[in-house]
């Protein structure tokens, strides 16, 4: 194919389009704990690990379709983020007092986390990637030829988005969420109960997580060692996108779709992993002030 | 106190000059392995235990200088191409350290993870695109040759920790590590400081890394480049906690030999339990083991007094 072929093909923008709303899910979780908590989960993508691999048991053992265990996924995701809330953060951050010492302490505690959920699925697992036969019919519009489980992965994954942004946008918590991100402190004072706020926020984005795990496990294979390049991908798109800025972040999330899809079919497969992290790097190093502005600011 | 910790590292430098005489090529072995970690924990802790900027990506230099001694194998003098091995690690850290460095707290240790990662992934598809996919050494020294080389660096690592842990810019980087703000109001020139910290840990692992090319007898960059290199550092870092030099050599011995005994047997359970002593160090003992020692003698020297 030529550069141009490429560039206009409706198979390569309806993978960007997938790639992109995948990274929307899972980001908009990432920035709600780290916007109203100030703590860098770097154990989130180990969530969408976990996901993946609970859809995959319900499905082969017990033959539960997916695209309703994804409804039971969210759920025990959105748990296991109030019972990490009540049984460990809370004490954490009771203590830690905000200096930057500490925050860089709690990174090391969601890594160590992170390396414990890893290798236990190691341990249960194995390491050889797993994948199964879901909704593999292959449906064709004009030129384009998709199959069956991308389709629906997209649906749910940008009705999920709608829906996080209708509650940010129109529900009175979903306001007092962004009351948080905004100005935590302030929000405490005008009566908004933060800790409840850092609860939902957990739940609603360790859920987003686990929801986007059972997605990606429907169209391609995953291993125990797929969360932290979902989670860098996160990070790439809130930092992209803005601290606590939903609507940017879905944006942004579109951008490093595009780059990623674009990027590895003009080069090679081989340079997907430079690509993401390049993006990585240099979008800390050329955006600092934009991550600090708020924290710092008056 | 002071007659202690004197004692404590001349046990230590008559047990590790006696192993090579052991004759045993696995206490060799081990011997080797707790030297290249304590050269590699204590050249971590010049920047990341004095200034609070922890790096998780330590393995950066390690495997730079891995690569270069593998580049150059017999065209320059091996001594000639472990010294540019501590070199090159020096240069790229001088040369990254001023925008990396002004990112900070959990930014800078996501950074420096993912600049390790870009880095292994550039060689990689360099490598790939040369064709190579790993290169093997002829000739590589005998075991005892090697030992004696990462004593050397073990030895120097540790001094440079301790000089500058006691220095004036030692104190300048804590100073900056308690309130970069307040240490830079009074004068501390804090970005230079910084720099020259991130060079002063890289230089001894990017020799490290020579070194254990040598060891291995072969180089592929997802291993020389294997993030597990930086957060083994890390841990042995935090579970030994404090400034000097002798914070590390507790975290050193205890995972060394914790690995001897998981490690190759089941790998997995070593990570889970790595993972564990990072949380539990983390949320129960930030101070680390020396830290903990050292709250409980003061505490007990109040009951007394």
């Amino acid at each position: 194919m030529s550069v141009l072929e490429v560039l206009f093909s409706g198979q390569l923008l309806f993978a960007a389009l997938l790639t992109a709303s995948v990274y929307a899910i899972v980001a908009v979780g990432l920035n709600m704990t780290y916007g109203t908590m100030r703590l860098l989960n770097v154990a989130h993508g180990d969530l969408v690990m976990i996901g993946a691999y609970a859809a995959y048991w319900l499905f082969t053992g017990l033959g539960i379709a997916p695209l309703w265990s994804a409804i039971v996924v969210t759920l025990a995701c959105a748990l296991l983020g109030v019972l990490l809330y009540s049984g460990l953060l809370k004490n954490l951050m009771a203590r830690a007092g905000g200096t930057a010492r500490l925050e860089a302490n709690s990174l090391l505690l969601f890594f160590g986390l992170s390396m414990i959920i890893q290798n236990v699925m190691v341990s249960v697992e194995t390491a050889t990637p797993r994948a199964y036969q879901y909704l593999s019919e292959i449906h064709r519009f004009g030129g384009l030829s998709m199959t069956g489980n991308r389709l629906a992965a997209l649906a749910v994954a940008i009705l999920a988005c709608l829906a996080i942004a209708a509650f940010l946008r129109w529900n009175i918590f979903g306001l007092a969420l962004r009351a948080v991100i905004e100005r935590s402190d302030a929000a405490r004072i005008v009566g908004v109960n933060v800790e409840q706020v850092h609860k939902v926020s957990l739940a609603i984005g360790f859920g987003a997580a686990g929801l986007a795990g059972v997605l990606i496990s429907m169209m391609e294979q995953f291993s125990p060692f797929i969360g932290f390049s979902m989670t860098i991908a996160a990070f790439i798109v809130i930092i992209l996108g803005g601290l606590g800025n939903i609507a940017a972040g879905f944006g942004a999330a579109l951008i490093l779709g595009l780059l990623e899809t674009y990027g590895v079919a003009l080069t090679s497969p081989t340079l997907r992993s430079v690509l993401l992290y390049g993006v990585f790097v240099l979008t800390l190093i050329l955006l600092p002030q934009g991550l600090f502005r708020r924290r710092l600011g008056p | 106190m002071k007659l202690s910790s004197a004692v404590l590292w001349a046990v230590l430098a008559a047990i590790f000059l006696y192993l090579p005489f052991s004759g045993s090529d696995y206490l060799i072995g081990i011997g080797l392995s707790m030297l290249m970690w304590l050269a590699l924990t204590q050249s971590w802790s010049v920047l990341s235990s004095l200034t609070g900027y922890i790096s998780l990506g330590h393995v950066v230099f390690y495997g730079l200088g891995s690569y270069l001694v593998v580049v150059t194998w017999q065209q320059i003098p091996l001594w000639l191409a472990i010294i540019a091995s501590g070199i090159l690690a020096g240069l790229f850290a001088f040369l990254v350290g001023s925008p990396v460095l002004r990112v900070r707290g959990p930014y800078f240790v996501i950074l420096t993870f993912g600049l390790a990662e870009l880095v292994k992934y550039l060689l990689m598809a360099a490598e790939a695109y040369m064709g190579i996919s790993s290169r093997l050494l002829f000739g590589t020294p005998d075991i005892t040759i090697i030992y004696g080389i990462m004593l050397v660096l073990a030895v120097a690592s540790t001094v440079l920790l301790e000089g500058v842990h006691r220095s004036r810019f030692g104190h300048g980087l804590k100073s900056l590590r308690e309130n970069e703000e307040a240490a830079e109001t009074l004068g501390v020139p804090i970005a230079r400081f910084k720099r020259t910290a991130f060079v002063l840990s890289a230089i001894i692992p990017g020799m490290v890394g020579a070194v254990m090319a040598l060891r291995s007898t072969y180089f592929e960059a997802s291993q020389a480049f294997d993030p597990m290199i930086s957060i083994n550092v890390i841990v042995m870092a935090i579970i030994g906690g404090g400034d000097s030099a002798r914070g590390p050599l507790l975290g050193v011995a205890f995972l060394v030999l914790l690995s001897e005994l998981l490690w190759v047997e089941a790998p997995q359970y070593y990570l889970i339990i790595l993972g564990c002593l990072m949380v539990l160090f983390v949320v129960k003992l930030p101070e680390g083991l020396l830290g903990w020692f050292q709250n409980r003698r003061r505490r007990l020297m109040e009951q007394k007094a």
